[in-house]
């Protein structure tokens, strides 16, 4: 029996461009719902004016005569 | 006493698309949500109604599919062309008896995982006079003590540690090179490891007083899963030979963050890195060309870098990489349409706008149309016809680029998989990101979680 290699690899694409599109839109769509759930940074906080100053600039004293 | 420098009064202004009051996570994903129905509702619309566009506008589609495949196969022979004239000019180059001061920059947010590797790797460079400027962006986990561990003197090269408010990598850049003498200035990141001889190749093309700055030749360290094997293959494959093939006219567009090496004189002509878009090393590149400098790549000078290891890390880099391209090019559209002399410099924003634009799209049109055909007409020969040439293409490109490089062979058969879901995945990805940019959605640095793999 001969064996259409032609229809075979096409099938192969074609399902393979289909399972594609529809993984890279469902990852990204899973991107977009991971970063929604994500912790607001400390830059997005101050952004909003509710961050905390997590740092303070150390300033020594002057030396005492 | 480094730690107590100056601190910046206010960070730089934020990004066009940030600049006003953020929206709420849920309605940015709505809105996310939205474009995404959107574009997969008129896609399949597109492809179940053909008939309702009109025969003028499928032609107009064919040809226009047409003229994409043939633009592809030219610009994969022209970039293969000239990366080898480019290749073999530097063959030629002789190297210099004396080396010029260097001052490399590292600055870092929250990178405890890779900081002590990334500076172990600057102290076993083969480069006879330089110090290192390491800037802690206000990291909160720990990154500064690590820093500090190396103050001091090594055998000659001076490092040097400053802390200062976290107001993102552009600044915390400026802040380094503000502190810095130096003639050269090397910017890196703080995830990437740079090869000892990089810096002895690199300098040698500011011999040439044109010369603004050189691109080095960044390579994927963690290769250990498919995912970071074929982003080792894109960066070979896909940037590098892009940046080899551009430097033959002295004009590559993006300075990449992990190793820039710059004039001293030619950043600060700029200002310096903006804080205004998601991708700083493109927009610092496209103000030096716009300045008339010229931009090499030397592909000797090797930095390794992290890559992300998962699917949605990818995606979340290069949605960010995608959206600073375009807040970037927003930000210098003047230059599209002026040269000023320089042709080099809109030649370069308009190959950014297809690159990054038009070609992603392409490839998604191109998919479905083969796809549509294949599954209506029963035409599956021209969709195999279609698929094998540009496996081929990329195969023999990839080849190509491996043997340039003298890199892993075994990396080319990823050329096969490369071109069966990965760049169709990145290219979806790029196209959201686009839309969302137009849109004008919310969108922060998103720095991805490190490995400690350098």
């Amino acid at each position: 029996m001969k064996v259409d290699w032609v229809n075979i690899l096409a099938v192969v694409i074609f399902v393979s461009i289909v399972v594609t599109l529809i993984l890279a839109v469902a990852s990204y769509f899973a991107y977009k719902v991971r970063e929604a759930r994500r912790p607001k940074t400390a830059a997005e906080l101050r952004q909003e004016g509710q961050a905390k100053v997590f740092f303070s600039e150390y300033r020594p004293e002057a030396p005492k005569q | 006493m480094t730690d107590q420098q100056e601190v910046p009064a206010t960070p730089p202004p934020a990004p066009k698309s940030v600049v006003k009051r953020p929206m709420r996570p849920i309605l940015q994903l709505l809105i996310s949500a939205a474009i995404i129905i959107l574009v997969v509702v008129a896609t399949l619309l597109l492809f179940k109604y053909p008939q309702k566009l009109g025969p003028v506008f499928i032609t107009a589609l064919v040809v226009t599919l047409a003229s994409f495949l043939l633009l592809l196969v030219l610009r994969h022979f022209v970039l293969v062309w000239f990366s080898y004239l480019h290749t073999r000019e530097l063959s030629r180059e002789e190297y210099p008896e004396s080396y010029p001061f260097i001052s490399i920059i590292v600055p870092a947010f929250n990178e405890v995982e890779v900081i002590q590797s990334s500076l172990s790797s600057l102290l076993e460079l083969r480069y006879p006079y330089y110090e290192i400027i390491a800037v802690d962006d206000g990291s909160t986990d720990g990154t500064y003590d690590k820093m500090k561990e190396f103050e001091g003197n090594h055998y000659g090269v001076r490092v040097s540690v400053y802390r200062k408010e976290n107001s993102g990598k552009a600044d915390a850049l400026n802040y380094g090179v503000r502190r810095s003498k130096a003639p050269i200035v090397v910017c890196m990141d703080s995830d990437s490891r740079l090869t000892p001889n990089s810096l002895r190749y690199a300098v040698n093309h500011f011999r040439d007083p044109h010369v603004g700055a050189v691109a080095g030749n960044v390579k994927v360290i963690n290769r250990h899963n498919l995912w970071t094997k074929l982003q080792a293959l894109e960066y070979i494959e896909g940037l590098n030979i892009v940046r080899n093939a551009q430097a033959f006219w002295r004009s590559v567009n993006v300075i990449p963050g992990p190793i820039g090496i710059f004039r001293r004189a030619a950043m600060e002509g700029t200002g310096g890195y903006d804080s205004d878009t998601f991708a700083e090393d493109f927009d610092m590149t496209v103000k030096m060309l716009a300045d008339g400098w010229k931009i090499d790549y030397e592909p000797k000078a090797v930095a390794y870098t992290e890559a992300p290891e998962g699917l949605l890390d990818i995606i979340k880099q290069r949605y960010r990489w995608c959206r600073g391209v375009l807040q970037a090019l927003r930000k210098q559209k003047h230059l599209l349409t002026r040269s000023e002399g320089n042709i080099t410099t809109p030649l370069s924003l308009w190959y950014m706008i297809f690159e990054g634009l038009v070609w992603p799209a392409m490839n998604i049109f191109a998919n479905l149309f083969f796809v549509w055909i294949a599954l209506i007409y029963g035409m599956t020969a021209l969709l195999v016809m279609w698929w094998l040439l540009l496996t081929i293409l990329d195969l023999l490109i990839a080849v190509h680029a491996i043997l340039m490089e003298r890199e892993d062979m075994s990396l080319a058969i990823y050329a096969v998989l490369y071109r069966f879901f990965y760049i169709l995945i990145i290219d979806v990805c790029k196209v959201f990101a686009t839309l969302e940019e137009l849109v004008g959605l919310d969108m922060s640095w998103g720095k991805l979680a490190r490995k400690g793999r350098i």
